[in-house]
């Protein structure tokens, strides 16, 4: 992919915690950068289900049933949820947590002098 | 016995192999009550004494007489139904499944579908026990073309393990029946797990029949206020199987006991797609609540599998039934009749619909040889 561009959508300041998300347009395309312990993840704002906007949903660990009653969470499994049905993908691999027929797309992030670029 | 003929057949008799995956006898609480063991003394002596078992040893009623005018259905004039049927014996089964052209029968029962009604643990668990010597004293010991299923009385799910690792030698034994409808809680339930473990452990499918004896006991408001036998009957089998699919797909059964298979008899196959969509939808939406780790439709194809009978009236369209065939999944699909209640389907009524729509590997497994698979049937 050397025909890649940086396009700058943040400082590092835009981010306060782990957790936060910025979403910028980058040439006609929604994207979001999440930091997620002091790393950053770019993910297309954009739910292949029925279009809706992704990663303005939740961001939250995994619940999953484990015996036919319990429930159990685990934090590390971190998925965005899209908040208009909920479908679950890892802002890391952008693979859906339910199957493997959907995903979105992903893109690197740098920093540099503060600066935060996505490179697409 | 048909014969095979190396290209694909055109007739019901050219097929190698007719199984009916859902094939009823009729016991009566006087057939199987001499059957009930030892260990059961007292429930045999209460059952003797009921002057009205359907009321007091089970609990059945309907909004309006089943099928009334059909004469298959009842006992001699003057007598009360305990049978839930007339007079139906091993020969008479025998010389129908011949007249219809079916090799094998899968055996469940008809009265037993209301096992789920009879409140009394100890009376549920000694009636099943004795329906199982029954079957085999009665049917399975004399004519090979019957194979039994081991009727299994959800109330005491340890001791219906029992008697599953009891009876999983006999080799007329070649499934686990459930009769479904009324089980509560919803077959989902670890509750269950004993049943399933020892169904797993022993290599039989786990086998689901409802029955509209039991409506009052699966839908009470619906029983409560439908008018007609026809208001319960239509609802109860397809409700009654949605209900503890989704259930058991929700909660991890499939998933839990991953070399079980599972059949849902008696509710045709149209609610299936419709279903496995509709669950799909929620697992993806939902997901934290589901204890399995794929799409439900996976489980489905993999481990349900789901008897033909009834069609329905698929004449308006004679190509409807092969396409709700295919959105099921035809490779889990397998005839059944239901003989000798009222609203069987004789082999040509699926085979007709289907032999031109599917190649014929697919359509000898619809009409017999995925039943011989599943049920793993000495043939």
């Amino acid at each position: 992919m050397t025909d890649r561009r940086r396009h700058k959508v943040a400082t590092v300041e835009d981010f306060e915690e782990d957790g936060d998300r910025v979403i910028e347009d980058v040439e006609g395309l929604e994207i979001a950068v999440f930091r997620v312990d002091g790393d950053y993840h770019g993910l297309a704002n954009f739910c292949p289900h029925q279009s809706g906007p992704l990663c303005e949903g939740k961001l939250m660990g995994a619940i999953s049933g484990i015996d036919g009653w319990r429930l159990e969470y685990d934090e590390d499994d971190l998925n965005i949820a899209c908040p208009w049905h909920s479908w679950r993908f890892d802002i890391e691999t952008g693979a859906n947590l339910e199957t493997d027929r959907y995903a979105v797309p992903t893109y690197d992030v740098e920093v540099e002098d503060g600066d935060v670029y996505v490179l697409r | 016995m048909a014969r095979a003929t190396g290209a694909e057949a055109t007739s019901v008799e050219q097929l190698d192999i007719v199984v009916d995956s859902d094939a009823h006898v009729m016991e009566g609480i006087d057939d199987i009550e001499p059957y009930i063991d030892d260990r059961y003394g007292a429930v045999r002596k209460i059952v003797d004494a009921a002057k009205r078992p359907l009321a007091d040893i089970y609990s059945v009623t309907h909004a309006m007489p089943p099928f009334p005018f059909a004469e298959n259905m009842h006992g001699k004039e003057g007598e009360e139904d305990s049978k839930i049927g007339g007079e139906y014996a091993p020969d008479e089964k025998l010389s129908e499944m011949r007249e219809f052209g079916i090799d094998y029968g899968v055996l469940d029962p008809t009265l037993n579908l209301g096992l789920p009604t009879v409140e009394n643990p100890q009376m549920a668990v000694a009636l099943a026990n004795a329906y199982n010597s029954w079957i085999l004293d009665e049917y399975t010991d004399d004519a090979e073309e019957f194979t039994a299923t081991i009727l299994a009385a959800t109330q005491r799910p340890a001791e219906a393990a029992e008697e599953i690792d009891r009876r999983a030698d006999e080799d007329d034994f070649v499934g686990v029946q459930i009769p479904s409808t009324g089980v509560l809680p919803p077959l989902g339930d670890p509750v269950y797990d004993p049943i399933y473990e020892a169904a797993e452990d022993n290599d039989l499918p786990v086998v689901m029949h409802g029955g509209n004896l039991a409506t009052s006991h699966a839908f009470p408001t619906q029983r409560r206020w439908n008018e007609t036998y026809t208001e319960n009957h239509v609802i109860t089998h397809p409700f009654g199987h949605m209900w503890h699919a989704t259930t058991m797909l929700v909660r991890g059964v499939p998933e839990r006991f991953p070399d079980l298979d599972f059949v849902f008899q008696e509710s045709g196959v149209a609610w299936v797609p419709y279903l496995v969509w509709r669950l799909d939808d929620h697992y993806l939406e939902l997901p934290h609540e589901f204890h399995i780790d794929d799409l439900p439709s996976r489980y489905v194809e993999d481990q349900f599998y789901f008897t033909t009978q009834p069609l329905g009236h698929t004449a308006e369209n004679p190509t409807h039934l092969a396409r709700a065939i295919e959105m099921a999944g035809a490779d889990s699909i397998m005839y059944a009749s239901d003989l000798p209640h009222t609203d069987f389907d004789p082999p040509e009524e699926l085979f007709g619909r289907v032999s031109r729509e599917f190649d014929g590997a697919a359509v000898r497994g619809m009409m017999g040889e995925t039943a011989v698979d599943v049920f793993d049937l000495p043939v």
